[in-house]
């Protein structure tokens, strides 16, 4: 792994969460201090499974036990971090309506620009082409010669796009991928229910990890993604898409952390 | 007599600790592996003190050493240096089991003594910021080994008792014509399923601890409403912590504990409660069901007591316990008698001191009760 600054910065919030999650989570805590993990490791003498790394079923399971004793919501974001990968993934600085077409992710992204606005669209809507707000909305944005992007499966997106008049300019389109089940491109998200969206493809055609909100690290149960800004629910190590094998490294071109699974 | 203190998170389980709770019949929460799957999901985690004789084990308390009552942080790793100047106060309490006391003792035991030179252990192993240690719960026995000048001495809730009668008949024909109602309705109830067993392995754990810590809260709200005696000068003191999975289901694994759940037919989880079946006392130890709000059941928990006095009775306890909530619901239940409860608090300056509560009135002639909570009667030194 490279040895920048950022890097540094980057384990260094690592740490922080984990030893956040060990702290204050019933989840982490009790996985942890009984069974072990490693790096860091927290209990001497237990290296536990896979580094202390959980897969997402047994944590969306138990997302009960993800809220810190504080107390906090055990609800996952599945639009979290879209707004922040958007003018990466689109190389435009905004559109006017974002649309996430996904049956997983009912409440529409927050944190896009000034002048953006987020939706959902349920892809049975998006398909039936009925008399759907969203739908209407979309075609309106469209027919002022606004920009409106889509972001869902390709299969979704398709749906949408056949859904709209062939009049009008097609939206903007960019497909969001589990992490067993990533593309070449040239546009494209990595996306997980439990956790949001976690990474891009660039223009270096290599899936960049959002580095100041997620952290990666490989374990032997797979690639085990953290989210860094969010505490609650806390999402520590989580083997998304049921444990993928792959490996980090720093992107030649933008010294970044990319995946290649 | 000298007093071992060990931390259940890292240290063995003591020797003899073992025939100590198997002699002494104590109920599991007394087991050093749930002792520390307890401590390690605690907010203040306990320490085991182990009181011996010649070497044998005569008596043990567990002790949570508690930084505040508002802490959203689990205890400070064991690995660490402890933090020997912080204030912290020990509570000698069973969390989980609040209906008994944390100390116990084998017959013939100097437990004033023993109790004195506990005290002077953890002052040790804590170190100066110890600011005292409060007993909770404690029978009369025990809070009388306990007492002395200047340590405030009160009353709280008592333990729910019943002695089990002969026959269930006999304990039926005592109870209310609604809460036989209640019982028949729900054993006739085609919505309601229910399934029993001891040493149970097919449990999702999670499951049952996620429903038992919204009872909790749930009851605790409550209970602060209606203004609970655990109140202190108008500030919400809970020391406690949510039940971790880990912890009940090995509980639930245990051969003499019996777990009964109650569902729908479609599979959602209703109720659950937990029974400890000892021949000797019995308890009725964890209860746990949905809201009414939230579609649950009402009543169910009336068809869960009524189990348990069936499972008492068929055992042939002495006695089955059932808390220290909702004493008039159990009273409707056959749970008239109780078992009167103290705390008594032990400030740090006279910690190991061995004087007993008659040394109060030859040298302090005011009421030295000193009511923990000023707005509470009842003292009884």
């Amino acid at each position: 792994m490279w040895n920048s600054l950022a890097y540094r910065l980057w384990r260094a919030a690592y740490l922080r969460a984990v030893s956040s999650a060990f702290a204050t989570v019933p989840l982490y805590r009790e996985t942890w201090a009984l069974h072990g993990r490693t790096d860091p490791v927290l209990v001497p003498g237990k290296t536990g499974s896979n580094g202390g790394a959980l897969p997402a079923d047994e944590v969306r399971r138990r997302l009960v036990d993800t809220a810190p004793l504080a107390g906090g919501s055990t609800e996952p974001d599945p639009a979290r971090g879209l707004a922040f990968l958007l003018t990466r993934a689109t190389q435009r600085p905004s559109h006017r309506l974002v649309v996430v077409v996904d049956a997983e992710v009912t409440r529409p992204p927050t944190g896009l620009p000034r002048g953006s606005r987020g939706c959902v669209l349920h892809p049975d809507a998006a398909a039936s082409a009925g008399d759907e707000p969203v739908l209407r909305e979309i075609v309106d944005t469209l027919r002022r010669g606004e920009r409106v992007l889509a972001v869902g499966e390709d299969k979704n997106l398709d749906a949408l796009s056949s859904a709209l008049p062939a009049e009008l300019p097609p939206p903007d389109r960019v497909p969001h991928h589990r992490i067993d089940r990533l593309t070449g491109g040239p546009f494209g998200l990595l996306h997980d229910p439990l956790l949001g969206y976690l990474g891009v493809l660039r223009d270096c055609g290599r899936w960049h990890v959002d580095r100041r909100r997620v952290h990666v690290r490989e374990t032997t149960g797979g690639l085990a993604f953290t989210v860094l800004e969010r505490t609650s629910p806390r999402l520590v190590d989580v083997l998304v898409g049921g444990g993928v094998p792959g490996e980090v490294h720093a992107c030649p071109q933008h010294a970044s952390p990319v995946i290649q699974t | 007599m000298n007093v071992e203190i060990i931390d259940p998170r890292v240290d063995p389980e003591p020797t003899g600790w073992a025939d100590f709770v198997n002699d002494r019949r104590l109920h599991p929460v007394w087991r050093h592996p749930l002792i520390r799957l307890e401590a390690w999901t605690a907010r203040n985690p306990p320490l085991l003190a182990v009181v011996r004789e010649h070497g044998r084990v005569v008596g043990g308390l567990q002790a949570m050493v508690c930084r505040s009552w508002s802490t959203g942080r689990f205890g400070p790793a064991a690995t660490r240096r402890p933090a020997r100047l912080r204030p912290r106060w020990a509570e000698v309490y069973l969390p989980l089991h609040s209906g008994y006391p944390a100390a116990a003792f084998h017959s013939g035991v100097d437990v004033r003594g023993a109790i004195r030179e506990f005290e002077r252990s953890l002052v040790h192993r804590v170190g100066p910021g110890l600011l005292g240690v409060l007993y909770r719960a404690m029978t009369d026995d025990l809070a009388d080994a306990m007492s002395g000048p200047q340590r405030p001495h009160r009353v709280i809730d008592p333990a729910a008792v019943l002695h089990p009668p002969a026959t269930v008949d006999e304990w039926r024909a005592g109870l209310g014509t609604d809460v036989r109602a209640t019982v028949d309705a729900i054993d006739a109830d085609p919505e309601v399923r229910t399934d029993v067993g001891a040493g149970r392995d097919d449990l999702d754990a999670s499951e049952l601890a996620a429903l038992l810590n919204a009872h909790r809260a749930r009851q605790d709200a409550r209970a602060w409403a209606g203004g609970q005696r655990s109140r202190f000068a108008g500030l919400h003191l809970d020391t406690r912590s949510p039940v971790s999975p880990a912890y009940l289901d090995a509980l639930l694994r245990r051969p003499n504990v019996l777990t009964r759940t109650y569902r729908t037919p479609t599979g959602r989880l209703l109720g659950f409660s937990t029974m400890i079946t000892d021949r000797g006392t019995a308890a009725f130890h964890h209860w746990a069901a949905v809201s009414r709000v939230d579609g649950g059941r009402p009543g169910l928990h009336r068809h869960a007591y009524a189990q348990a006095v069936a499972q008492a009775i068929d055992l042939g306890s002495t006695e089955l316990t059932a808390g220290r909530a909702m004493l008039d619901e159990k009273a409707a239940l056959g749970f008239r008698d109780t078992r009167q409860l103290h705390t008594v608090a032990a400030p740090r300056p006279l910690l190991g001191d061995r004087r007993g509560p008659q040394a109060v009135h030859r040298e302090t002639p005011r009421d030295t009760t000193g009511h923990i909570h000023r707005n509470r009667a009842g003292s009884v030194t």
